[in-house]
């Protein structure tokens, strides 16, 4: 038992670390479930690595990385939205053109800067290891608000996920409720790229909003099983960290992956045991 | 950044190819003094010292850059491949120059490296290096050399006959350089002197400090990233144990180096009630003498732990 809890008994540092993640896993299982409903996955990538040069920015003039990420993201949502409203081009040209610019962009500031503070590979990996007090009310405020916006949009939100078509005949424009997806995805980026990083901030929006599609059918059940096992990716990855002597951020990660990769494997051969195919469901 | 250096950088590879096949031009080059590089801010300002006004001397690496992470650009290559004397660290510091650095030997330049001639510290058992990695487990060899003016005081006579070599007579600089990198020795010895030997213990944001805790006799306690370069992330594990080596010893105070996670410093320091210091590990202060910074590193640590 020791193993398990000791560590974060006898530090406090560990203890702000999981809380933070816990908080971080609730905001990106509920963001990231409409990600995966909706296929806004790759726009989700290229939102977390477009915040890249607005970080960098905002510390080389001084002024706090959340405010440069949120100008980033602006960036890069206007951009996209300009790409595929004025040309015949696909929204996945104008998000990889808008990504690959962006991550370019951020790595030349790091690159010619001298006495960089955060460094690149600190923006790309976060720091859960070293979460403040006032971090901890940030995410949580960023985790509340983005309960509130999903539960007081929760129909059209919920129409737009399963039927596009639907949300625009009931008198909810499919546009304007994919930029309120997208403004949820952007302040769960903006707020836990310095717990998380950017990197790994969308692998934490999608592994367990991933595993909820795969174990729920109905979006709240869903929203709840990738909390829990953000939640528990956040606590295994962290205790890996501790005993293995490994890197905090990205073991929280490779956990959540491995997390849908055992579910998903599981419910495969399951199906293919079950003649009659009935999908697993619970919730 | 300017379009200049953007489009330079990303001409690297294409001008490295450009330059081994024209390599014999090299002596052709406008200037007819001797061209001197060297690799890293700090050890230019003692180059610079020995070489005074007989050679035009150029480093490389921006001052503040962090060495284990910058990456040199096209006009960088370009001036290595045609120097008529190198001068670098070696021990990995120019992690990111070493391809160039190697392409410079075998188109004949010169190359001094500066740990050749010193006797270069091994990492110790118990500083806190990840002892998985055979560049960092106790025994492997620490690239910071700076950290010690005596230990600097060992290549000045072996630099001076490179120079000689290449037409410079350095001789008398070399000998001032020497009597003065013994001076700030007994300098930095009065500095650090106030500090009670108790409290004589450091821990940095990474193993940085050794060649200057081996002298002056502190002792290492451990670093934020427990690495001999800073581009590592620090572990959990590390950092708990880290957090209980500090409370233990019962350090004053953390150093924050460039490249340090500060959030993760500032997280450590909260929870052990230890103050963050900054200290210039890697960076010249304003006047761009070695003498200064030195000074500067020992003011810094006797005005944290006395």
């Amino acid at each position: 038992m020791n193993w398990f809890i000791r560590p974060f008994l006898d530090n406090p540092f560990l203890q702000r670390s999981l809380l933070a993640g816990v908080l971080v896993a609730i905001s990106c299982s509920i963001a990231g479930t409409f990600v995966v409903l909706r296929g806004l996955a790759f726009l989700g990538d290229a939102l977390a690595h477009g915040v890249l040069p607005g970080v960098a920015g905002a510390l080389l003039i001084g002024v706090p990385g959340i405010l440069g990420a949120a100008v980033g993201a602006a960036v890069m949502i206007t951009g996209v939205n300009l790409v595929t409203s004025r040309s015949r081009l696909s929204s996945d040209t104008a998000i990889g053109l808008l990504f690959v610019g962006m991550l370019g962009l951020g790595v030349m500031m790091v690159s010619r800067s001298d006495s960089f503070t955060g460094d690149i590979v600190g923006i790309l990996f976060g720091e859960i290891l070293g979460v403040s007090r006032s971090d901890l009310v940030q995410q949580a405020i960023a985790a509340l608000v983005i309960a509130v916006i999903a539960r007081v949009f929760a129909r059209p939100l919920l129409l737009l996920s399963f039927d596009p078509e639907q949300a625009d005949i009931a008198g909810w424009p499919a546009r304007r409720f994919e930029l309120l997806m997208l403004v949820m995805v952007t302040i769960c980026v903006v707020m836990s790229f310095q717990t998380v990083g950017t990197l790994l901030v969308f692998g934490m929006l999608l592994a367990p909003a991933g595993c909820g599609a795969l174990l729920a059918r109905r979006v709240p059940a869903m929203m709840l099983w990738g909390a829990a096992i953000g939640s528990l990716s956040v606590y295994v990855g962290l205790l890996i960290s501790y005993h293995f002597n490994l890197a905090a951020g990205a073991s929280v990660v490779v956990v959540a992956v491995t997390i849908f990769f055992v579910i998903f494997v599981v419910q495969a051969i399951a199906q293919a045991l079950n003649q009659r195919h009935v999908p697993v469901v619970v919730g | 950044m300017n379009a200049s250096t953007f489009i330079a950088r990303l001409s690297v590879p294409l001008l490295g190819l450009g330059l081994v096949a024209c390599g014999s031009d090299r002596t052709s080059a406008s200037s007819t003094r001797p061209q001197i590089v060297v690799t890293y801010s700090v050890l230019g300002s003692v180059v610079k010292d020995v070489v005074g006004t007989e050679a035009d001397v150029k480093v490389l690496m921006p001052n503040g850059a962090n060495p284990h992470e910058w990456s040199p650009s096209a006009k960088d290559v370009e001036s290595l491949l045609n120097a008529d004397l190198v001068i670098d660290n070696g021990l990995g510091l120019e992690g990111n120059l070493q391809d160039p650095l190697n392409e410079a030997k075998s188109n004949g330049v010169r190359v001094f490296t500066v740990a050749d001639h010193v006797t270069v510290r091994k990492v110790k058992a118990g500083e806190g290096a990840d002892t998985n990695d055979p560049d960092q487990a106790p025994g492997a060899d620490d690239p910071h050399l700076w950290m010690d003016p005596l230990t600097m005081k060992q290549w000045i006579g072996a630099l001076v006959s490179a120079m000689k070599e290449v037409g410079i007579d350095s001789a008398s600089s070399g000998a001032r350089v020497e009597s003065d990198l013994d001076t700030l020795n007994a300098d930095v010895e009065s500095i650090v002197g106030s500090i009670p030997a108790e409290r004589r213990k450091l821990v940095t944001g990474h193993e940085s400090m050794g060649y200057f805790a081996e002298r002056y006799h502190f002792q290492l306690i451990g670093a934020i990233v427990p690495s001999i370069t800073s581009q590592a992330e620090p572990s959990a594990g590390e950092l708990a144990a880290l957090t209980e080596k500090i409370r233990q010893a019962g350090v004053p105070a953390i150093f924050a180096e460039i490249g340090t996670p500060q959030a993760t410093v500032g997280a450590i320091a909260g929870d052990t009630g230890t103050k963050v210091v900054e200290l210039s590990t890697h960076n010249l202060p304003a006047d761009g003498t070695y003498r200064s910074f030195v000074v500067n590193i020992a003011t810094t640590i006797a005005d944290a732990l006395r």
